[in-house]
Formats: structure tokens, C-alpha cells, sequence
């Protein structure tokens, strides 16, 4: 009911850092720190006139609890090509989102609660569902070990060193079911089924799970967030701006 | 397992603590009968789940279904054809069972409905307009063997108690303007006014209004008002905050059974609720044509106990009533090569499809409403119209379904908006307060291909089969679809947005990854014929005199409303006949 299938794409590619640098300069830390915004990386033509260029607030965690430091790098790089550095956002990485995906895979949506794992295990139609035997970190990891695999074997290096036109194709590829991967591990149901939603997650939950940092979504769409107690407002905007769009609060705001 | 402990007897035992369970439960009690609810999950009142502000929250909430049936446990497993394998659906999306105290009425959205009035007689009503011959022969429609008129009171009641909003259409016969002019007659208007209408309900009201429909405020049970119920509960007014479905209200102005019922109950004497208790069966002695009480699971001390009752009522949710029928083998279970046996049969869904239109210049504010406050044409909904030369039955409401703006799970972007990067936040900054999505509710009718039955593969935590789930939208339902859909398309037209979605009606095959409905209904239907049916039209299962099923899986058909009305007039009448029943049992005619 939200995202439509993708079409086309239209911008140009934004300059991505170089997060496996970064870390070799952090002389084997395994934390990366969340990095600064560029306003250089705000493309030509995605500047809509009145939206102000949002602010860049230092993200509020850092280190992660599920990623291996290459497994960390490659979500840096995915998240800064879905989630580039804008006049509406700061990069990914600087929105918290590879801290949301860290913290959603190493807790219990990754370790499959919820989930029914049991056999016997059968290849189904899509509108089964995923039937693997894998919890959902699980076939993160083997996914992103797919993925980087296809960009050796394509690029001739890892997906977090390929250029921003590179790395954006195979995400199509993925997407579109285009990209040769192992059987067992589909990359089109890895990145449709599993990397997708928590990029929509990361950007639009509450900023408590890591991601949305300084609600900078919700201020994006104009999403007020909590308390909603709206019974006169709906009447008095009904069919007008909201004011209180425009500064949301959060869980945090509250407790 | 250990031998299961017996525990002392009592007069009636009813599996769920949902709705269903209370309804009957209050017309018991009030009488004296003694009455034991069972229900697997807890009680979640004073917890996350209903304070601020860990209740708004919607990854926790809505995306992980934390108040919903946990797969890990029991899932449904599914196939589309009685040829083809079954698979478990190992994380659920289309439909959301609930689990704790209030049920799948805990985390509704609050859309409260009577059922037209031909709808307990649809079988008799469509033979009466348009022949025999009309209804397809793999349709397997039945009276229920009730007439509307008997569960109007009961209707009536469940308002009520629950303090629904709404503008009546049909006062005793006498239209009235600005409600549902196909609403089955009633004698008293809602106990309270309709909820306020968005934007986006004006906006289809003028345009449905100038091609000739009526609409109206969606009647809801989320509280219009300051509200007083008869039994001394009190419902505080909607905020409007767009946490409904999926959520429990944390101002308490959504009706719900354990804010309005349940605390009733446990007032009164006789009633005890245990929680936590996962009922494992029926115990049943087919010779006697008797039940002789339930067995189950404390999940506080995973021991399995044995409790006797004079009574067993199955309240639990649609698909567990049919799956303790089948696990016990309580009645014969429905064989859809031979068409024979009555459990699991007239299965059936809702179809549902929507289009989705944005507006460049109007402000919609998503966020500023809540989970009953769409605006609805009831005009081309199941036989409100000619279906004379169409080549189906049934139809759809159509609605604004405009509940809320959470921003996960609500957002609505126009057909081509690339899916990320700078394109996609600029759609999205630019749509998201200025698009709304109309939705058809449409009809399912029983086929005899769709039924569920037990899985001979797969099992759940406990070691018990699985409910296997064979369906898919037959004809009927596809042609129904595609024409209700090009009927909403051609009001979303005329609405004028710069962008709309494409028009299409529902396409199989069934998807379990797409939020549809909760809607599920059948497998235990009520009738009048012990060969077509599973209860009688007292909800007496026709194979056991002292076990009664109530909820949706006694509808043999599904109607293009929601289900709560008629179950709850069900469960109510249930009651007061039980009270008769438990002082004089026997067969009930």
C-alpha cells in the first residue's frame, strides 16, 4: 500500500566516502564512526524550492553489535546510495540507518522471533512467502556474502569500494531479479523482501531503533509524530497545513 | 506430556477471551451461570501496549505485530489448489489474528457494521430475484437459518455497549438523510454521532454524490464523544491520532473488550478468566454425541491440564474454532472431492482492492484521523444493485481509507516514483500529506474448492497439525472485482488528481505477503441442513448437544462489510439462550 514497483531513475550520482579508508585509518577499530554531511553531495537538480537543507546532528550511536567491519561497510555504502547526502537529508549513515539495520538484525526481528522455522523446507511460490530455514540475520549475511561476491566477479572489487553509478546498478539488478545468485539465496528476495523494508524502517521509524535521526524523515514528509492528540486540530486544518508538521517529536521527546 | 491434571468442573467453559467470549460470558453471568474464559495470551491493559508514548510506536506495534498470534508457535499453512503442495506461511501479512485479552477486537480498527438485511437469507433472497439457475453450482450460499429481524435487538445492544458513532439511513423504515440508505432497518439511531470527516471524505462525498451514490460517515467504534455505556463503562473521546489498527487505543476511546467488558465480568460472581492458557482440544465422546470439557496448556508452568465443563463454547478466533473442531474430529470434516462433510468448508475472504490518487493543491493531513473515520458508499456493495446480466454476485462498499499517517506502513507514492535516493525523498516530501487511497471492501462467496482442512506435514510448537488454508478468488470474485474497481476508478476520475494509481481488481494468485483484510470467515458455517453446516442456527454443533460455536466462522458467506456486527449480535443472543440451555439441556430446535 506504500511503495510502488521502480520505474526509472533519473539523478546523477552522488560522491560516496570511502568507509573501508575510514576504518583502516581507525587502525582496526571495529566501531565506524558515523561521518559528517557533505553538502557538496546534494545533486544538481534535487533542490525543490522553499525546503530548507536539513540540519546535520550528530548521530546518536555508534559501533555495531551484529556487523563484522566488512559486512559494516558494505551497509555504509548501500545506505549512502539509497539515502544520499541532499538538500532533504544528511547521508545514511549520518541518518542512522546502518546503525538501524545493525540493531534490528542483532536483535529479535533478526533472530527470527515471531518467524516459524520449521521444516520440512520447499521452494514455494512468492506469495508464500520466504521459505527459508534461515533467521533474518542470517540470510542478511549470506545475501550481503551474494552481493559483494556478484560485485567482485562484476567490478572486480567489493561493493563498498565500486563508484555510485556501479553500486546503484547492482541494487537494480538485485531489485529486479536481474543478478545470477545462489539458489538458496535469492538476491532478489534478500533486497525486495528483507533490505528494502528495513531501509523504509530505518528512514521512517521512531528515531528510538537508531535510525530517523533527529526525526529527519518525519520532517521531510511532515509526519508531527507523538502525542497526536488531534481532535481539535483535524478540525481547524482540515484541508490546510498543519503547523505542527513541522517540528515532530519523537518516543525520546517523552520519556 | 504428563497425564493432564483435572481440575474441578464447571458450568460453561469458552475457549478465547476475545469479543465473542465476553458477550456470552455477560448474558451468562448476569443470570448466575457459572462461566470460564480461557485465553492463551495476557492482559495488556497498564502496559506498553496502551501508554504513551511506547503505544505509538509503530515498528514495534504494526511492522512486528506485537500484539498479533505469534507464527512461531501456530502458523496457517496455505495452497491455492487441492493440487498443488502446501506451504507454511512462516511470517503472515494478510491477515492479523490477535492474541491476549480482547482478541483480534483488541487491535481493530474499529469498523462496525450490520450486515444487510438479505444477508442471513442471501441464498433465499438471490434465488428470489434472479432464479435458481443464478447461483453457480460451485457455490455452495446457505441461509443461516436467523433472520435479521431476530438479532436486531442484539445489534441494537452491541451498539450500546460499545458506544458506536455512526448516522443511522434506516430508522424503522424511515430514511433518513445523510445515512445509509441501504441499511437494514433499525429501531433506535446509534448511541452516539458519527466521527468527525477528514478532507479526503469530503472530497469523495461531493464527487460519489454527483454520479448518484450515497455517501456516508463510516459507523465506528471509535468514540465520537464522552460515552457512558449501560453497564457503567466509559469510553473517552477519539484523539484522532491515527493508532487504531494494530494498536491498543491508549485514550481508551476505542471499544474493546477488555476496556468495556471484561472488567465487568470480573465483578461478578461465578465469572473466572485464566489467561495464558492454551486450549489444546475438545474432549469429545462421539457415541454420546457429548463433550465433556477442554484440555490445555498453563504457559505459566507448561503443564497440560483437563478441565470438565457441563457447556464448551468455541469464541476463538475464526480459524482456531475450526481447527479444535478438526483436531478432535467434532463433526465430519468437509472432503471437497467428494463434496461431503461439513467441517472447514465455505471458507472464504475478503476481496479487496484500491486506487490510490494525489493531489498537487489539497492538504489530506493523513495523520489527522483515525481508524473509522472514512466516508463510504454502501450503492454497489453485495445485491444493493441489479446484478441482472453481470455474471456475478456480491460487490463492495467503497470507502476513503484514509486512517492514519504512519509513515512506514501509510505513505503513498505515485506509480513510478523511483523506490530511493534524491527522486524518492523529493516524492516523498512532496505526496505524503496531499495523497489518499479509496479502497472497495468487496464480497467473498463460498466456493467449493475453498475450505480448510488439517496439514499432514507441518505442526506447531505443541506438536498439533496446522490449519491448512486452501484458497484463492475464483471467478466470481475476479469479475466481481474488476468491475466494483472500475466503478471506484470512475469516482476517483472525477475527483481530479494529478496522479492516480491503475484501476484493477484483485489478481490471483491470494498473496500472504500483502496486508488485505483480517476478515477470514467460515469453516464451522451455521444452516439449517446438518449436511451443509457445522452448527445449527442456535450455534449448536449438530454432532455434539452442549458444545456452540460462535464468530466468524459460523458466516457461510462473507459480505463486503466488516464482521464484527453480526458475530457480536450472535454471541449475545448465544448467551441468553444458554442461560435457558444450561438449566434444561437438549437439542435446541
Amino acid at each position: 500500500m506504500s511503495d510502488h514497483p521502480f520505474k526509472h531513475s533519473r539523478w546523477p550520482a552522488s560522491r560516496r566516502r570511502d568507509f573501508l579508508r575510514q576504518a583502516a585509518a581507525l587502525a582496526g577499530a571495529v566501531a565506524l564512526g558515523p561521518a559528517e554531511t557533505h553538502a557538496g553531495d546534494v545533486p544538481a537538480d534535487a533542490t525543490p524550492s522553499g525546503t530548507p537543507s536539513a540540519p546535520a546532528a550528530p548521530a546518536p550511536f555508534s559501533g555495531y553489535e551484529y556487523f563484522s567491519p566488512q559486512e559494516a561497510a558494505f551497509v555504509e555504502a548501500l545506505v549512502n546510495i539509497m539515502c544520499p547526502a541532499d538538500a532533504y537529508t544528511p547521508n545514511g549513515v549520518d541518518c542512522g540507518l546502518a546503525i538501524f539495520f545493525d540493531r534490528q538484525l542483532a536483535g529479535p526481528f533478526g533472530q527470527g522471533k515471531g518467524r516459524y522455522l520449521r521444516g520440512p523446507w520447499n521452494a514455494g511460490p512468492p506469495q508464500m512467502g520466504l521459505q527459508s530455514p534461515l533467521t533474518p540475520a542470517q540470510f542478511f549475511s549470506e545475501g550481503l556474502r551474494a552481493a559483494n561476491a556478484l560485485s567482485l566477479s562484476r567490478h572486480g572489487k567489493s561493493f563498498d569500494q565500486l563508484e555510485a553509478a556501479q553500486a546503484e546498478g547492482l541494487l537494480h539488478e538485485f531489485e529486479s531479479g536481474g543478478a545470477a545468485s545462489p539458489a538458496a539465496v535469492a538476491l532478489a528476495d534478500w533486497f525486495n523482501a528483507l533490505v528494502y523494508p528495513l531501509f523504509v524502517q530505518a528512514c521512517f521509524a521512531d528515531p528510538l531503533y537508531g535510525g530517523n535521526h533527529d526525526k529527519v524523515f518525519w520532517k521531510l514528509i511532515g509526519y508531527p509524530g507523538l502525542p497526536a492528540t488531534h481532535a481539535l486540530d483535524m478540525v481547524q486544518y482540515r484541508g490546510k497545513p498543519y503547523p505542527g508538521a513541522a517540528s515532530p517529536k519523537s518516543i525520546a521527546d517523552f520519556s | 506430556m504428563n497425564q493432564p491434571t483435572k481440575l474441578p468442573s464447571r458450568s460453561v467453559v469458552i475457549v478465547g477471551g476475545g469479543l465473542t467470549a465476553a458477550l456470552v460470558a455477560r448474558q451468562l453471568t448476569v443470570q448466575g451461570v457459572q462461566t470460564l474464559v480461557l485465553e492463551r495470551g495476557t492482559d495488556r491493559r497498564d502496559s506498553a501496549a496502551d501508554r504513551l508514548p511506547s503505544q505509538r510506536d509503530e515498528l514495534r506495534w504494526a511492522v512486528h505485530q506485537g500484539l498479533m498470534q505469534d507464527w512461531s508457535v501456530q502458523p496457517y499453512s496455505l495452497r491455492h489448489g487441492r493440487d498443488e503442495p502446501s506451504y507454511p506461511i512462516r511470517w503472515m501479512s494478510a491477515f492479523l489474528p490477535g492474541e491476549g485479552l480482547g482478541g483480534a477486537a483488541s487491535h481493530w480498527n474499529g469498523h462496525c457494521w450490520r450486515w444487510s438485511r438479505y444477508d442471513p437469507v442471501l441464498r433465499s433472497h438471490l434465488e428470489a430475484r434472479y432464479g435458481k439457475q443464478a447461483i453457480p453450482a460451485d457455490m455452495p450460499l446457505a441461509d443461516w437459518g436467523v433472520t435479521y429481524e431476530r438479532l436486531e435487538p442484539y445489534h441494537d445492544l452491541f451498539e450500546k455497549l460499545f458506544g458506536i458513532s455512526g448516522q443511522a439511513g434506516n430508522l424503522r423504515g424511515r430514511k433518513l438523510p445523510g445515512g445509509n440508505p441501504f441499511e437494514a432497518p433499525r429501531q433506535h439511531p446509534y448511541p452516539q454521532p458519527p466521527l468527525q470527516s477528514l478532507e479526503a471524505g469530503l472530497m469523495f462525498a461531493e464527487a460519489a454524490q454527483r454520479l448518484g451514490y450515497h455517501p456516508f460517515p463510516q459507523p465506528g467504534a471509535n468514540s465520537s464523544g464522552a460515552y457512558l455505556n449501560p453497564d457503567g463503562q466509559r469510553l473517552g473521546a477519539c484523539q484522532y491520532c491515527g493508532h487504531c489498527e494494530r494498536f491498543v487505543c491508549e485514550a481508551q476511546a476505542k471499544a474493546t473488550p477488555e476496556l468495556l467488558l471484561y472488567p465487568v465480568l470480573m465483578k461478578r460472581p461465578g465469572f473466572e478468566l485464566r489467561l495464558r492458557a492454551h486450549v489444546l482440544g475438545v474432549t469429545y465422546d462421539a457415541a454420546a454425541r457429548r463433550v465433556s470439557g477442554v484440555r490445555y496448556v498453563d504457559l505459566r508452568d507448561g503443564r497440560e491440564y483437563e478441565q470438565p465443563a457441563d457447556v464448551v463454547v468455541l469464541g476463538a478466533f475464526t480459524m482456531t474454532n475450526t481447527r479444535l473442531l478438526l483436531l478432535d474430529r467434532i463433526g465430519k470434516p468437509y472432503d471437497a472431492a467428494e463434496t461431503s462433510g461439513v467441517v472447514g468448508r465455505n471458507f472464504c475472504y475478503q476481496t479487496c482492492s484500491g486506487v490510490e490518487l494525489f493531489f498537487e493543491r489539497r492538504w489530506i493531513n493523513p495523520f489527522l484521523a483515525a481508524g473509522s473515520t472514512g466516508t463510504v458508499i454502501d450503492d454497489l456493495n453485495n445485491d444493493n444493485f441489479d446484478h441482472t446480466g453481470l455474471g456475478f454476485l456480491g460487490g463492495g462498499s467503497i470507502s476513503t481509507t484514509v486512517y492514519n499517517g504512519r509513515p512506514i506502513g501509510s505513505r503513498l507514492l505515485p506509480e513510478g516514483t523511483p523506490r530511493w535516493g534524491t527522486a524518492w525523498k523529493a516524492a516523498n516530501a512532496r505526496w505524503y500529506a496531499h495523497s489518499l487511497l479509496l479502497s472497495a471492501q468487496g464480497s467473498c462467496y463460498p466456493h467449493r474448492e475453498n475450505f480448510l482442512d488439517l496439514d499432514p506435514d507441518y505442526t506447531d510448537a505443541y506438536g498439533q497439525p496446522l490449519l491448512r488454508m486452501t484458497f484463492d478468488f475464483r471467478d466470481n470474485e475476479l469479475r466481481m472485482s474488476e468491475w466494483v474497481t472500475r466503478k471506484m476508478g470512475e469516482i476517483a476520475q472525477s475527483m481530479l488528481p494529478d496522479h492516480m494509481s491503475a484501476v484493477e481488481g484483485i489478481k490471483p494468485p491470494f498473496d500472504t505477503r500483502v496486508y488485505q483484510t483480517t476478515h477470514v470467515t467460515g469453516g464451522t458455517p451455521m444452516g439449517t441442513d446438518p449436511a451443509h453446516s457445522v452448527v445449527s442456527p442456535h450455534l449448536q454443533h449438530w454432532d455434539a448437544q452442549n458444545l456452540f460455536v460462535v464468530g466468524a466462522s459460523v458466516y457461510p458467506h462473507n459480505s463486503g462489510y466488516n464482521p464484527t456486527g453480526p458475530l457480536a449480535a450472535l454471541a449475545l443472543r448465544l448467551g441468553d439462550e444458554l442461560v435457558d440451555y444450561t438449566r434444561r439441556p437438549r437439542w435446541l430446535g
